[in-house]
C-alpha cells in the first residue's frame, strides 16, 4: 500500500513544474554569494559595482571557502525551510486547489499511507534539491579557486548542509498538517514565514533550543555564533514536533469532512 | 435482479450549524439495479454520497456498503466501488491514459483495463492529451473512466450527465443500462433531471431539503408523471414539454455520425 502511494505521489509530479522552481530557487544561492566573492576580492571591481559592491563589502563575506560553506548552510537553512514548506504545501495542498482530494480520499488505500507518501516524496524532493544545491557549491568555489577548498572542507559543507536540511525537514510535518487543515496553499506558506521570523526573534532569547523553529537559526548561526552540537531537549522538541505534525495531519485526513 | 442489499443507510444525518443537509434517511439499494437519487440542487444528494464514500461523517446513524459499517480508515471495500463526485476533476498535469493508469495501480486493476475503458468512454483521440487541456464534456468521461477502470461492482454517481451533451448523455445511460444488466453492478446515481432518471433507473428515490418523501419504481413514475401531466397541465405545457424532446431528437439525428 504504502509503496503504491509513493510511486503514484511520484507520478503525480511528472511534467509539473514546482520541482524545478524550487531547485532554480535554491541554485542562486551558490550564485549570489560567488558574485560577491568575486566582487569583494579586488577592491576596484567592488567600487565599479557601486551599491552591489558596497553590499557585498558589508555583507561580512570573505572570498574563502569556509566563508563561502557557512553562509551557504545559512542560506540553505533559512531560506531552504522556507522552501521546504512550499514543497510540503504543494504535495498536500495541490490535492484541494485541483480538486482530486476527493479522488484520493476514496480510494482503497489508508489515508496514513498518502500521509507518509507525501511526505516521503517532500523528503527525497528536498534531498534532491540540497544534493544539486551542494555540487553547484563546489563547482563554483573550484570555478572561483577558493582559498581553503579541500577534501576535508567539501566533506565538511556536506554534513552542515544534510544537518540543517535534515532538522528543516524535521518541521514538514508541521506545514502538512496546516495544509489540510485549511486545505490550501496560501495559510502554509505563510505558516511557515510566520515560524521563521518568530524562530528568529525566540533565538534571541534564552528559549531557543526549545522553540522548533529557533534550532536551526542557532545551528546556523542567524541568531549568534552556529553552534556545533544542539542540546538532547532541542533534538527532543524536534522529534515531537515531527511525529506530532504526521499524527495530527493523519487525524484531520481521517476525520475532517471533505466538502471540497 | 437479487433482493441483497449493497448500500443501506440508517438515520443517516447530517448538519451545519443550523442546516440540516441530511435528516435521518433510510436507503436501500440492491444488487444489480440502478437506483436514481432525484432532488433539486441543495437537496442534499451530494452530501448523502459523499457520506456514502467516507468523505463526510454522519451526525446521526450509519452505512453499510457490501454488508458491513463503510469505515474510511478500512478502505479495503472501496476497491470494489467507482465514484464520480460532484464536479470532475483530475491531475491536470498527467494525460488521460496516466490519470486512468494511475487509478488502475491504486486499485489493483490489470494494465488492459486501461485501454478497454478508454475504448469504452470514447477517450481514444484524447488519450495522451493532459487532462488540464480536456473540454469539460471530455473531463467528465474521463471521471466515469476512472470510476470504471477497475470494473467495481457498485457505481457512486453524482451527476454523471454534468457537462454530456444530449448524446453523451444518452450513451453514458446506455452504458450504465449495459454495466446493470451485463455485469450486474449496482448503480447509485443522483440527479436533478427527472428524464434522465426515468429513462435510466429501475427505482428513485426523490430527496428533498434532505428527507426522502418518496420512493417508487419507474413503471409508478412514469405513471405518476402521466397522471400529473393530465390532470395539472395545460395543452401549451405538455406541447412545450414535447417540444423541448422533438428538439433533442432532431439534434440528435442531425449530430449522429458527426465529430465528437
Amino acid at each position: 500500500m504504502l509503496a503504491t502511494a509513493f510511486t503514484g505521489e511520484l507520478t503525480k509530479l511528472r511534467r509539473t513544474i514546482a520541482p524545478w522552481v524550487t531547485l532554480g530557487s535554491l541554485m542562486t544561492g551558490p550564485l549570489f554569494l560567488a558574485l560577491f566573492m568575486w566582487i569583494i576580492r579586488d577592491p576596484q571591481r567592488a567600487a565599479e559595482f557601486g551599491l552591489l559592491g558596497t553590499k557585498a563589502a558589508l555583507s561580512g563575506i570573505e572570498p574563502t571557502w569556509s566563508s563561502f560553506a557557512g553562509f551557504l548552510t545559512l542560506i540553505v537553512g533559512l531560506g531552504g525551510t522556507l522552501l521546504l514548506a512550499f514543497v510540503a504545501a504543494y504535495v498536500f495542498g495541490r490535492e484541494y486547489s485541483e480538486g482530486t482530494a476527493k479522488i484520493m480520499l476514496t480510494l482503497p488505500i489508508p489515508r496514513p499511507s498518502f500521509v507518509v507518501a507525501k511526505l516521503a516524496v517532500a523528503a527525497v524532493w528536498w534531498l534532491t534539491i540540497v544534493l544539486v544545491v551542494f555540487v553547484e557549491a563546489v563547482l563554483v568555489g573550484l570555478a572561483l579557486a577558493l582559498p581553503g577548498i579541500t577534501g576535508v572542507g567539501v566533506v565538511s559543507l556536506l554534513g552542515n548542509l544534510l544537518l540543517v536540511a535534515g532538522i528543516s525537514y524535521l518541521l514538514a510535518p508541521a506545514v502538512a498538517l496546516v495544509t489540510v487543515w485549511t486545505r490550501g496553499y496560501l495559510a502554509p506558506v505563510g505558516f511557515a514565514l510566520g515560524m521563521l521570523l518568530l524562530g528568529n526573534v525566540v533565538g534571541h532569547t534564552g528559549w531557543a533550543p526549545w522553540f522548533p523553529w529557533s534550532i536551526v537559526p542557532i545551528l546556523v548561526g542567524s541568531v549568534g555564533d552556529p553552534v556545533d552540537t544542539l542540546p538532547s531537549g532541542s533534538l527532543l522538541i524536534l522529534a515531537i514536533t515531527f511525529a506530532g505534525g504526521i499524527v495530527a495531519t493523519i487525524q484531520v485526513l481521517q476525520n475532517a469532512d471533505n466538502t471540497q | 435482479m437479487t433482493s441483497e442489499a449493497v448500500v443501506t443507510t440508517r438515520g443517516l444525518t447530517k448538519r451545519y450549524g443550523s442546516v440540516v443537509a441530511v435528516a435521518d434517511l433510510d436507503l436501500e439499494v440492491r444488487k444489480g439495479e440502478i437506483y436514481a437519487f432525484l432532488g433539486r440542487n441543495g437537496a442534499g444528494k451530494t452530501t448523502t454520497i459523499r457520506m456514502i464514500l467516507g468523505l463526510i461523517r454522519p451526525d446521526a446513524g450509519e452505512v453499510r456498503v457490501f454488508g458491513p459499517t463503510a469505515d474510511s480508515a478500512h478502505p479495503e471495500w472501496l476497491r470494489r466501488v467507482g465514484s464520480l463526485v460532484e464536479t470532475a476533476t483530475a491531475y491536470p498535469n498527467l494525460t488521460v491514459r496516466e490519470n486512468l493508469d494511475l487509478h488502475r495501480r491504486y486499485t489493483g486493476a490489470p494494465a488492459r483495463a486501461v485501454p478497454d475503458v478508454i475504448e469504452q468512454l470514447g477517450l481514444a483521440p484524447v488519450a495522451d492529451r493532459r487532462a488540464g487541456q480536456l473540454s469539460l464534456g471530455n473531463k467528465q468521461r474521463l471521471s466515469l473512466a476512472r470510476a470504471l477502470v477497475h470494473a467495481p461492482a457498485l457505481l457512486v454517481l453524482d451527476e454523471p450527465a454534468n457537462a454530456l451533451d444530449p448524446a453523451g448523455i444518452v450513451e453514458i445511460r446506455q452504458l450504465l443500462r449495459s454495466l446493470a444488466d451485463g455485469h450486474g453492478t449496482t448503480v447509485f446515481v443522483s440527479s436533478h433531471i427527472l428524464v434522465e432518471v426515468a429513462h435510466l433507473a429501475d427505482r428513485i428515490g426523490i430527496v428533498h431539503a434532505g428527507r426522502l418523501i418518496e420512493e417508487l419504481d419507474r413503471e409508478a413514475l412514469i405513471a405518476a408523471a402521466r397522471t400529473f401531466s393530465a390532470e395539472q397541465l395545460t395543452d401549451q405545457q405538455r406541447a412545450d414539454a414535447l417540444l423541448g424532446l422533438e428538439l433533442e431528437r432532431y439534434f440528435l439525428a442531425r449530430t449522429d455520425e458527426g465529430p465528437r
